[in-house]
């Protein structure tokens, strides 16, 4: 059809898709024109044998035998066929999910951040999906319509090409009637996908939120929110079914006025001689035939416009510039940290602004600073997970580009704030790097003060555990979560308010270990509390993203007003020093 | 009460589901008037669809053997105006079913909804949000797909079929029967395999709803995936989830497309049978025998049998959507068939009590875990603070759970106001029950709209309105952090706004419902010291009557406290002074 035609030009992309799958979609075809070839063919036998009939020369066995084997013929070659399209169509949407789960991983924190994880998941499954319809449904049908289409069309000229003409005429009248009415659908399925990622919002922050839900018990609005979503999911349904409601009618009266067409005008024929009574049974027959294939590529276009939707998503996944692992430094680091003139934007808004600091190896620094000062990307930054807008971090003098990521991440570990929990063994959980060995992962045990708590555990280390599961508490969380940056055995420790979980008993006893088993190591807390840092060798005080003040607490104590205004928020329990 | 989806019983399932697959057609049990329409029209239309072979074969016989082209003419008008008939009821036929279908989905969707927001938080951390997303969204989907595309065309090609073969049997009762024997196989034949086609379906959604969650843990963690170089991780644990996927999808795949041959075959037999037995026939018949089988009848009949078996095999496709709708609606019958075990009791007599809160004799274990809680006993009183202090692990924040209602004990009983709380009505529960949870959880919107969720009082304040209300709760001050005011953007995921600040607003949020009790469960642990002196400023301001419960690890926000509880191994006693447990919290043993 004619916007069909169009479509291929305008995004080869999609059936380029298929070139690594040639083999199999050729097999596919081929069995599929079988099957197909053998079912036109079957009224012509049908019709053989009324005509061999009514001359009086009918002989039953040639026709039944032509007609059993045609018929298992056909059942062999679709049942090959409906194999191999499931083969095929689930080998595509598999190997289309690796590449981008592929891709996705060697991506940056910020680019799947960006790209957002609900949407990145709805690329993975329901536009592979659509692809995978694609193939296993569109590309078989197309072919073998198109092959019915025009085969039944030559038969049904070869018998009368008058006769045949006029319900020839049905397929461009179906055509346009098709392309007019799905032109309106693909607008509304447009719309109603919106719709739907709305709906999904919904559900998935109320299972998200269900807690605070509860707390709160804002269950009626929440079904509210849905309700106001799905009532509109329900509006777009009823329109496209209104399309729908209209053009399946039509197509059926076009057809039936073909049926009608061929027993006005072949019923003359036949009259005057011109057409034989078994062609006219089989016209009848051929009419039927022609009907299903025009639907089929009609809908088809339609699945072919999705695919094509759902494959410039993907693309868009695919094609994106990967992260190239520049560094090739696999050095061990001393630990030396150092950040000059680093700028960081978000949108907007600078989060970071000419920050320059630098550390020395086997040294503690605290930062410490009001909520949204910065604190947090300032440690992302050292990781890596985010790159300045300007500036450089260096490790050892050397730009933390230059190291190859698998060896730098090896040396550094990071706390993060919020809890992280994979839903899988405490011992995975732990030894979540592959370099971890059981001695690193003993030490890491034994310094975040897990011991005991794991072996009250029936299964140990084995025990299986979840972020949202109520099996841990915060402060456990937060204790697996130092264990497994520990467990890789690090030169750099970047803790991002640590402490904040942990009670005070618990976390001087961790420091303590820390400060014993992993000796050398360069410690970078943020903090709220300074009763916990007043030692370290360099406190930096973050505000909106500057640094306002930087040195020892003693100096810091004199130098900087803000400080000593934090420092006194926190004052009224000195006389319980911990 | 087990929550756990992957964990449910066979028993559990197949008594449930029978009761399912009711309730599934009681959704739409208020269509009968639609029904009824839709069926009148579908009736129409086959008989238009049915009629019209019958007269093109009796024009054949009458006038165009004959050759009298008039009567093919008269004919032909009667077809006209027939399938003028059939043009409407076809209309009307998929606008009434197709619309019963979309409904039907809405209060589908409407009842599993509804049916989320009443399980308990248990439910929830029992099962994997990927999991249930897969079922809410991928499962529903597939009985849309059913019900939107294909259950206009079942209830068409039913009933088609329905007309055929009557006709078939009226017209030649013997031919007729031998034409439907292949249908009677193939009947057979689907009875047998369908358990099969559905079972291989359902373990294809199931693997599915793994690799969904497989990846909505995954890309949520990402950063740590990054941090520790893991990003093999993630590709090895989804390699082997689409794997599997890919497995189970070709297993189903093979299962589903198992009938189209199958029926294809039996189609062709039985045309075959037509052909032979209904030449046999004519063969047989003489001209002057009132049942005569002529050709023209022959040329009818193969015609009805293509209406019998053409729509028949598109029911073959059909039936294979069905089955994978059917194994999607068993997935998500298994969510509408728990029930919260938080219901609500009868109404006790209210004792006279000074104390707002009071844990009787409580205990407390997770659903298939140790005893957290054992035999906890305090009392809270008005208007006073608490402090929950203790270890990591102790079970403060599962006795702030139980206070909020979020699970029940095991056993004995918490008192809220001298009554039962379980005898509470939520919405009155939770209007006297503040609680801040130790993970803020924001929704995608505005700081306002996050400030003022579930607020009803406030709910329609103008912005003005709202920064005198804040004003007056001295919580104003604490927008300053906020880019845009109450306007500032948010999402539910990522890290948009820092933890601290997430924390801030659920504060603000639970401040401003006014609570008579509110807890703080660590809940301002992100937050810097000196606004954290703010805040508790803004605790101290609350109406005389609010009890406050903090749960902290800094000593400084518990100092302000009336009463200090010290929790730790699944006890709770009540420290004598602030000395008593700083000193408990130094030298206590830590069993965690």
């Amino acid at each position: 059809m004619v916007n069909k035609t169009k479509r291929y030009d305008k995004n080869p992309g999609i059936f380029g898709l298929l070139k690594p799958y040639r083999g199999l979609v050729i097999m596919l075809i081929v069995f599929a024109l079988f099957s197909n070839a053998i079912n036109l063919w079957l009224p012509r036998i049908i019709a053989h044998g009324i005509d061999a009939y009514t001359a009086g020369n009918f002989n039953f066995k040639p026709t039944i035998t032509q007609f059993m084997l045609a018929v298992l013929c056909i059942f062999v070659f679709a049942y090959l066929q409906s194999i191999i399209q499931t083969y095929a169509s689930e080998l595509v949407a598999r190997d289309l999910r690796t590449r981008l789960s592929d891709k996705i991983s060697r991506q940056s924190y910020a680019y799947v951040e960006f790209a957002n994880p609900s949407k990145l998941l709805t690329n993975l499954t329901a536009d592979v999906d659509s692809i995978k319809m694609f193939v296993s449904q569109a590309i078989v049908s197309i072919v073998s319509s198109l092959f019915v289409i025009i085969g039944a069309s030559i038969l049904l000229l070869i018998i009368n090409w008058k006769l045949a003409l006029c319900v020839i005429a049905i397929i461009p009248i179906i055509g346009i009637t098709f392309f007019l009415v799905l032109k309106k659908v693909r607008v509304l399925f447009k719309e109603s996908r919106a719709v739907l990622d709305w709906l999904n919002k919904v559900i998935n922050e109320s299972i998200l939120g269900s807690a605070l839900i509860r707390v709160i018990n804002s269950q009626q609005l929440e079904y509210i929110k849905f309700l106001q979503a799905n009532t509109k999911a329900k509006d777009f349904g009823l329109s496209i079914l209104r399309l729908f409601a209209g053009l399946i009618p039509v197509i059926t009266f076009t057809a039936n006025m073909a049926g009608l067409t061929i027993l006005a005008l072949g019923g003359h024929f036949v009259i005057n001689k011109s057409l034989s009574l078994g062609d006219f049974a089989a016209f009848n027959s051929y009419l039927v035939l022609l009907i299903f294939p025009i639907l089929i590529i009609g809908f088809m276009s339609n699945v072919i416009a999705q695919a094509t939707a759902s494959y410039e998503r993907i693309s868009s996944v695919i094609d994106s510039p990967e992260l190239p692992e520049t560094g090739t430094v696999t050095d061990n680091l001393r630990g030396d940290v150092e950040l000059k003139d680093i700028n960081v934007i978000y949108g907007q808004k600078p989060v970071l602004k000419d920050i320059s600091f630098s550390v020395k190896a086997g040294s503690k620094i605290a930062v410490i600073g009001p909520t949204a000062a910065g604190k947090t990307q300032l440690l992302y930054l050292l990781t890596g997970l985010i790159k300045p807008h300007s500036g450089v971090v260096k490790f050892d003098g050397r730009p933390v580009d230059y190291y190859h990521s698998e060896s730098f991440h090896s040396q550094v570990g990071f706390v993060f704030q919020d809890s992280i929990i994979f839903n899988m063994s405490i011992r995975e959980n732990i030894a979540f790097s592959d370099t971890v060995t059981d001695q690193s992962l003993d030490k890491a045990i034994d310094t975040a003060e897990l011991r005991e708590f794991i072996d009250s555990l029936p299964d140990k280390l084995s025990t299986i555990v979840s972020e949202r599961g109520s099996s841990l508490s915060g402060g456990q969380k937060q204790r697996i979560m130092l264990a497994r940056a520990l467990a890789v055995d690090p030169k750099v420790l970047l803790l991002d308010d640590f402490t904040a979980r942990v009670d005070n008993n618990t976390e001087n006893k961790i420091l303590e270990n820390v400060q014993k088993n992993y000796p050398g190591l360069t410690l970078i807390s943020v903090t709220q509390k300074i009763a916990s840092v007043e030692q370290y060798d360099q406190i930096i005080l973050l505000m909106e993203g500057e640094i306002v003040a930087i040195g020892k607490h003693d100096e810091l104590m004199h130098t900087s007003t803000e400080y000593v205004q934090i420092f006194n928020s926190q004052q009224s329990t000195s006389n319980y020093e911990l | 009460m087990n929550y756990d989806l992957n964990k449910f019983s066979e028993l559990q399932q197949r008594t449930s589901i029978l009761a399912a697959l009711k309730r599934l057609l009681a959704l739409i049990a208020h269509e009968r008037k639609n029904l009824w329409l839709a069926l009148i029209a579908i009736l129409i239309n086959s008989t238009v669809n049915l009629l019209g072979p019958l007269l093109i074969g009796r024009a054949i016989d009458k006038y165009v053997i004959p050759g009298n082209y008039h009567g093919v003419l008269v004919y032909s008008g009667i077809l006209l105006a027939m399938y003028l008939c059939g043009l409407v009821a076809s209309y009307l036929q998929t606008k009434l079913m197709g619309g019963v279908g979309q409904r039907m989905l809405y209060t589908l969707r409407n009842a599993i909804f509804n049916k989320l927001q009443q399980l308990p938080v248990a439910f929830f951390n029992q099962n994997k949000a990927g999991d249930l997303i897969s079922r809410v969204n991928n499962d529903t989907d597939k009985i849309n797909t059913f019900f939107s595309q294909s259950l206009m065309q079942f209830v068409g090609s039913i009933a088609i079929m329905t007309g055929a073969g009557i006709l078939l049997l009226c017209i030649n009762l013997k031919l007729g029967a031998a034409t439907l024997a292949p249908a009677a196989l193939a009947w057979l034949f689907t009875k047998i395999v369908s358990p099969w086609v559905k079972r291989k379906n359902a373990t294809n959604l199931k693997s599915v709803g793994g690799m969904s969650a497989e990846i909505q843990e995954s890309l949520n963690n990402f950063k740590v995936i990054i941090a520790f170089n893991r990003r093999d991780y993630f590709r090895k644990r989804f390699d082997s989830a689409n794997k599997d996927n890919y497995v189970t999808a070709i297993k189903a795949g093979i299962a589903n497309n198992i009938f189209l041959p199958v029926y294809g075959l039996l189609s062709g037999v039985a045309q075959l049978v037509v052909l032979a037995y209904g030449i046999y026939l004519i063969s047989i018949s003489t001209p002057d025998t009132k049942d005569a089988f002529t050709i023209g009848s022959l040329i009818i009949y193969l015609s009805y049998a293509n209406n019998f078996y053409n729509p028949l095999r598109q029911l073959a496709s059909l039936w294979a959507s069905f089955q994978t709708a059917m194994a999607g609606w068993d997935r998500i019958s298994q969510i509408l068939s728990l029930e919260t075990n938080l219901v609500t009791v009868k109404e006790q007599v209210i004792e006279s009590s000074d104390s707002l809160l009071e844990f009787r004799n409580v205990h407390f274990a997770y659903p298939g875990g140790n005893e957290i809680l054992h035999n906890i006993n305090f009392k809270l009183e008005r208007g006073k603070t608490y402090a929950l202090v203790g270890p990591t692990g102790g079970g403060k924040t599962t006795t702030a759970s139980l206070i909020a209602r979020l699970y029940d004990p095991t056993k004995g009983t918490v008192f809220l106001d001298g009554k039962d709380i379980r005898s509470y009505q939520p919405d009155e529960r939770s209007q006297k029950v503040g609680f801040i949870l130790q993970e803020p959880f924001l929704f995608t919107g505005t700081v306002k709209e996050n400030i003022l969720y579930g607020n009803e009082i406030y709910r329609d304040f103008s912005n003005e309105e709202l920064e005198d209300a804040l004003k007056k709760a001295s919580l104003w001050s604490l927008l300053a952090i906020f880019e845009h005011g109450l306007e500032t953007k948010v999402s539910s995921s990522g890290d948009s706004i820092s933890l601290g600040q997430k924390q801030l607003i659920a504060f603000m949020r639970a401040v401003l419902r006014n609570p008579e009790i509110l807890i703080l469960d660590e809940a301002t642990a992100n937050i810097d010291t000196i606004t954290e002196q703010l805040l508790s400023d803004i605790l101290k301001k609350l109406p005389e009557s609010t009890t406050r419960v903090i749960i902290a690890h800094r000593l400084n926000t518990i100092e302000n406290a009336d009463e200090i509880y010290f929790v730790n191994s699944g006890e709770v006693i009540r420290a004598g002074s602030l000395e008593d447990a700083i000193a408990r919290l130094l030298h206590g043993k830590r069993v965690s």
